[in-house]
């Protein structure tokens, strides 16, 4: 029994030190993959948006969208900054936040870091929409679809764990219905703005 | 409107934490068990390394001695299957620094 418990602690002390220094570096990886995940239901939220495919629960989706984004955001953020602490790669700020500084697979990184800047502008954007003039944001937000893409081709280029089944599984199952709707709205003409004389639409929900 | 959109916010600050509690997990149990795809390719990287550094001084240690009696080879290879033991090993020690 004391045999017993003591293998315990000693597998406990054991996998407790084995974690230990690669704590940043998981974290970094888990909130990357939330990131992916996030990112990819907002994409498929918006274009349900944009591409009119759904009647009716406009200002829920909407809400959704904004939500997802923003998480979508800070998980990036912590993706980003949980790297500094990293004691393998030590990574300076400009590693993480400029383009082609790193060292470490510097196309990957950069195309990770360029997402995240294109994500974060045509993401914040929405709040100065009205000073950019609707029409124009509305143009200029398509493009964060690129920038998810480019998010999506950094996570299967440098990615860690992009080999691993687990990943790939869940990657498929976000993405694909994502690049779906993609197709499907481009595809499609581009949504008109629909005529006054339909239902009311809240006031929060023209910008989109 | 304003009671459900706090709804649906906090439905996603939930999903975002469950994601990130999920893949944490994941990526630690995966390392715990030594199947960590970055410190697997490490060994095996180093076990390489290693057992191609013990044949080469194994076939020095021949041609060198080559008169000598054939416990001296023994020796030296009993020294490079302990190393790639060694090496083998570290592919499930979690230890191991990240590639």
């Amino acid at each position: 029994m004391v045999c017993v418990q003591a293998m315990h602690t000693t597998n406990a002390n054991i996998l407790a030190t084995a974690v230990g220094p690669h704590l940043f570096w998981m974290t970094s990886r888990a909130a990357g993959v939330a990131a992916l995940v996030l990112s990819s239901l907002a994409v498929c939220v918006g274009l349900l948006i944009g591409g009119h495919l759904v009647r009716g629960h406009r200002p829920e989706l909407r809400v959704a969208h904004e939500a997802l984004s923003l998480a979508t955001l800070a998980t990036l953020a912590v993706h980003g900054l949980t790297l500094l602490g990293d004691g393998y790669l030590h990574p300076s700020l400009g590693d993480i936040a400029i383009p082609f500084l790193s060292g470490y697979k510097t196309l990957w990184t950069s195309m990770g870091i360029v997402a995240f800047w294109a994500l974060l502008a045509l993401g914040l954007s929405y709040y100065a929409r009205n000073r950019i003039g609707v029409q124009r944001w509305r143009k200029l937000h398509r493009f964060a679809a690129l920038a998810w893409i480019l998010g999506i081709a950094h996570s299967l280029g440098q990615g860690t764990d992009a080999g691993q089944t687990w990943f790939l599984a869940m990657l498929a199952i976000v993405v694909v219905p994502a690049v779906g709707l993609l197709l499907l709205r481009h595809r499609r003409p581009a949504a008109t703005p629909r005529p006054a004389s339909s239902a009311p639409v809240p006031q929060a929900s023209v910008a989109r | 409107m304003r009671r459900r959109a706090r709804r649906i916010r906090r439905a996603v600050a939930g999903l975002a934490a469950a994601l990130f509690a999920i893949a944490f997990l994941a990526i630690y149990v995966q390392l715990a068990s030594g199947h960590d795809p970055a410190l697997v390719a490490n060994a095996a990287r180093r076990a390489a390394a290693e057992s191609s550094t013990a044949a080469e001084s194994s076939s020095g240690s021949e041609s060198s001695t080559a008169t000598e009696s054939s416990g001296g080879s023994e020796s030296s290879s009993e020294s490079s299957s302990s190393a790639g033991e060694e090496s083998s090993s570290g592919a499930s020690a979690v230890t191991t620094s990240q590639s």
